[in-house]
């Protein structure tokens, strides 16, 4: 059985791999085909979470996990290949206007709904759903999770949702009716089947990105209306109370401890779902998932930093292959409205920024992440690299000014000195009085409170989480701050707080210097910049930066997608450059060892991975295959994209 | 006696009913900003996560919610899970992880009486020699070592060593045993500790010198005597004990991947999950007081000294 498997996965990758042929240099494709044929394949794949399933509502979800799961069990409109590039899904085509605010898809027809048993339901897929996708989350009702993208981009959405939320206001006086505003869904909002099988969206801005985040969104998955309506609460609340339309559906689910997802029989792609089943298991503790790995329980484990170095000299050590990208960012949000008086002063001064900026030794923070090449993990921009190209593949974070901050060596404590010196001279007095405050007691309980004079040292007050790792990471910052600036100007303490950092913490700026990290969510910089703006709801810093809000304005209304880049590259250089907010390091930590072949699975950057496509080995993966297999894969991705 | 078990059952309500409303009204003193994932709260405006709140019934006055709340207790309806389980039934989610964590918390404490009695016998019937000492080392080892250390080594070495597997399994059996044991650990040492010392302290009265000087073997008296006094003080605890072996173990049950109640409590308190905190404090709260009243008739019944009444 295994054997035969192998052979027919052996052929359908030889068919995968000779489109790129010619682009492989000879040496490279020969190593790597090789290690292809040399494998036995299997049919499952195992693997573990580490946090409860809530539900599987994926309109109202926040949670990773379901995204995960979801992501292999309802197929949207398009989904990336190997390489990242879009192709058909349940839409077979698309096409959009010149201003791409107009996006037409022609849905795949017979393609039906299965339920939790691979059941077909009899009810196909078809435009009408994706609109039903729309008409539920446009519901405040149903609770629908992070809407305010499409809630913004997709026309007459944003009006139907708040008149809907008027209506169920008891504070708000209106003539509105409820079954009247849902009535005129089809008319107001900017989604429509233009019959069975095409829908299209219209947008109230222009769009290049919006395959990207087709990708991302689980907004604009589809949704069989009827049904989900006839559960109301408990629609998707476990496997028995959705229905499927992707390569998998939910045959086994136990709560907080396995998840079995089967192959959908019915799916309109069968040929290239390459595992039959996956079984995943709830494995909440790190070390047990890296144990069952080694005894052969599990084909995927991540291995962390202090694991890692546990396992230098082990058999192991051949199999741990550094963790690839992350597009979530690290960073330092500084207070601008914040209650101490020291740091509020100086904070509005750029020297001092920058100071703060060029004292931090990110490789040294890096180390903590992966202590055998940190560099990989150092990050300046607040927009991932590798996440956003335009339409000619040159990588958005490559745009100047942009590149510039990127490229750039912040670690540099004599200039953070100079810099301190200079903020020093322009706000305080000969005698290190700081001018225009006076000493007092800095509430920002429940953190706690703290004593100033008024007097350098400044006061900093770093605000973190009691997890362990986090207070090493401010400990470090500590000591690089006040060793690059002097303890004679800048006191740095450390406050960490335990509970929900967010709420207490950052929201009501009870800080000065807070961590945090932010994640570029679909193929355009728009995704965070509009956040960040002097009034958006990401400022968490409560900067006023006109500058760079009127960059974002810019950008926004460019007539090109390049255009519209590099505004938004002078935006987000502006705002790096300026110090208002310090992108230090990516979120990209560890190793992992895997039983499962490198690049043969959808390139989900912005979605979640799809196990469509994944082959399945007997045996672990060694780090010298990967690095043969990455050069063969690399050589024929920068092809793929040049072609898109 | 009725007349004792009436007024016990009403103060025992009144109990119930205080901590369940204090609880309830503390609830709705939590920042409004906890309802909502960290990721929720940073991407949605001020208007959207009002109106989420307020389509969760969170922004209607406690009192409001309150009644609510009891009104759907009495018919039968604990509510839906707001943030930890979004939407899911509270009764769905208890009758999903009770029995799980119910079946090891009684495994582990029948294991744990059986063993930490005989341990306390052994330990008294060899007092100051090497069973007592041995006895000793493992009660100090298992309360004065942080759990986390032995636990693990259970885990990963016990498991290898006797080919054991390492998480829980529903469906096979040789995975209940290491998660037992570890959860019995605890009840082991705390059994043995006071048993012993419960008899040593009977040892030393005048109806066992008596007892020993009337030509009765040690053993004897341990058994019929001894031990018979020393087991109340541990008695009043077993009605408690039993119920709440659906309370679970947040670290046990996480190691070993076991979908119990363990950390559910916590979770929701953290999550500020107010219907599934709501339900379980009023649960644990019926519990407790069953427990100490059952506790109360049951030493009264071992210990022929004890009147509940003064009639009696």
């Amino acid at each position: 059985m295994k054997r035969t498997l192998a052979l027919v996965l052996t052929l359908l990758l030889t068919l995968s791999t000779a489109a790129i042929q010619p682009a492989l240099a000879s040496d490279v494709q020969s190593a790597a085909e090789e290690i292809l044929a040399s494998k036995e394949y299997l049919n499952v794949y195992k693997t573990s979470f580490s946090s409860s399933y809530p539900s599987f509502n994926y309109y109202s979800t926040a949670y990773a996990t379901v995204r995960s799961i979801v992501a292999n069990c309802i197929d949207g409109l398009v989904e990336p290949d190997i390489y990242g590039v879009y192709v058909p899904s349940i839409a077979e085509s698309w096409e959009t206007n010149e201003d791409k605010t107009v996006w037409t898809f022609k849905i795949r027809e017979g393609v039906n709904w299965v339920d939790h048993e691979g059941n077909d339901t009899g009810l196909p897929v078809t435009a009408e759903d994706f609109v039903d996708g729309i008409r539920y989350i446009a519901d405040p009702q149903n609770g629908a999770y992070s809407l305010r993208v499409v809630r913004d981009l997709v026309v007459g959405l944003y009006d139907y949702y708040w008149a809907l939320d008027d209506i169920d206001n008891p504070d708000v006086e209106t003539d509105l009716v409820r079954e009247e505003v849902v009535a005129s869904f089809d008319e107001t909002v900017g989604v429509k089947a233009l019959d069975e099988y095409t829908v299209q969206y219209t947008l109230t801005s222009s769009a290049p990105y919006f395959l990207s985040l087709i990708e991302s969104s689980m907004l604009l998955l589809p949704v069989e209306y009827d049904y989900a309506m006839e559960l109301g609460e408990d629609f998707a609340v476990d496997n028995e109370h959705m229905l499927y339309c992707g390569a998998y559906y939910i045959s086994h689910f136990e709560r907080d401890k396995a998840i079995t997802l089967t192959k959908n029989p019915l799916y309109w792609d069968l040929e290239n779902v390459t595992v039959d089943t996956v079984e995943y298991q709830m494995i909440p503790e790190g070390t047990t998932s890296l144990e069952m790995f080694r005894r052969g329980e599990l084909d995927y484990t991540s291995v962390e930093a202090e694991e890692y170095l546990s396992m230098a000299g082990t058999e192991w050590e051949d199999n741990l292959i550094p963790s690839e990208r992350s597009l979530s960012t690290n960073y330092l949000w500084l207070d601008f409205q914040g209650e101490n008086p020291e740091f509020n002063t100086f904070i509005q001064n750029e020297n001092f920024r920058k100071a703060l900026q060029y004292s931090l030794n990110r490789e040294a923070i890096a180390t903590l992440r992966d202590p055998v090449n940190p560099t990989r993990i150092l990050r300046n921009t607040i927009n991932a690299e590798d996440a956003i190209y335009d339409s000619n593949g040159v990588d958005y974070t490559d745009y100047e000014p942009l590149k510039t901050v990127k490229e750039t060596d912040y670690n540099n404590p004599e200039l953070a000195r100079q810099y301190m010196e200079a903020a020093v001279a322009e706000l305080c007095e000969e005698d290190g009085t700081i001018r225009g405050i006076e000493a007092g007691t800095v509430d920002y309980l429940p953190v706690g409170t703290f004593e100033v004079d008024g007097k350098l040292p400044v006061t900093i007050i770093y605000v973190g989480t009691d997890d362990e790792s986090e207070i090493i990471m401010a400990q470090l910052m500590k000591a690089m701050v006040e060793e690059a600036i002097g303890t004679d100007l800048v006191d740095f303490q450390i406050a960490a707080f335990s509970g929900w950092t967010y709420g207490t913490v950052a929201d009501p700026l009870n800080y000065d210097i807070y961590f945090d990290s932010l994640s570029t969510g679909y193929a355009d910089p728009s995704g965070l910049l509009t956040r960040m703006t002097t009034d958006g709801v990401e400022n968490v810093g409560r900067y006023t930066v006109p500058e760079f809000d009127a960059l974002v304005e810019k950008a926004l209304s460019a007539a090109t997608f390049e255009e519209r880049l590099q505004y938004f590259a002078e935006a987000e250089a502006y705002l790096c450059e300026g110090a208002y907010l310090i992108p230090f390091i990516s979120s990209l930590r560890g190793y992992y060892m895997t039983n499962s072949m490198p690049f043969t699975s959808p390139l989900t950057l912005y979605g979640n991975s799809k196990y469509k496509g994944t082959l399945v080995m007997e045996e672990a993966l060694t780090y010298e295959e990967y690095l043969t297999l990455e050069a063969a894969y690399d050589i024929a991705r920068a092809e793929a994209l040049q072609e898109q | 006696m009725t007349r004792y078990v009436l007024s016990r059952i009403l103060r025992s309500l009144l109990t119930v009913i205080i901590v369940f409303v204090t609880v309830f009204m503390l609830l709705r003193l939590m920042p409004l900003t906890g309802y909502f994932p960290q990721e929720m709260l940073k991407e949605a405006d001020e208007a959207t996560r009002i109106s989420y709140l307020r389509n969760q019934g969170l922004l209607d006055h406690p009192f409001v919610q309150l009644g609510r709340f009891v009104k759907n207790l009495f018919q039968g309806d604990l509510g839906r899970s707001l943030t930890v389980y979004p939407k899911v039934p509270i009764s769905t989610l208890l009758q999903e992880k009770i029995p799980v964590t119910a079946a090891f918390g009684f495994s582990s404490l029948v294991l744990g009486i059986v063993l930490g009695v005989s341990l306390g016998l052994l330990m008294v019937r060899y007092k100051d020699r090497w069973g007592d000492r041995l006895g000793t080392l493992y009660i100090v080892t298992v309360r004065a070592v942080p759990n986390l250390i032995y636990l693990f080594f259970i885990q990963v070495w016990v498991s290898k060593w006797l080919n054991l597997p390492l998480v829980y399994y529903k469906d096979r059996p040789e995975s209940w045993i290491l998660p037992t044991i570890c959860l019995a650990l605890g009840s082991i040492a705390y059994y043995a500790l006071w048993l012993r010392r419960f008899m040593v302290d009977e040892e030393n009265r005048d109806y066992v010198k008596f007892a020993q000087v009337k030509g009765l073997p040690k053993k004897v008296v341990l058994r019929r005597h001894v031990f018979k006094n020393a087991v109340i003080p541990l008695v009043i605890y077993l009605p408690s004990d039993l119920l709440f072996i659906i309370s679970g173990s947040l670290v046990i049950e996480s190691l070993y991947a076991i979908p119990g109640t363990g950390g559910l409590l916590t979770n929701a308190i953290k999550s500020q999950d107010n219907p599934l905190v709501q339900v379980i404090v009023l649960m644990y709260a019926v519990l407790s007081v069953i427990g100490v009243f059952l506790g109360d008739m049951l030493v009264a019944f071992v210990d022929p000294r004890i009147k509940l009444t003064e009639g009696e």
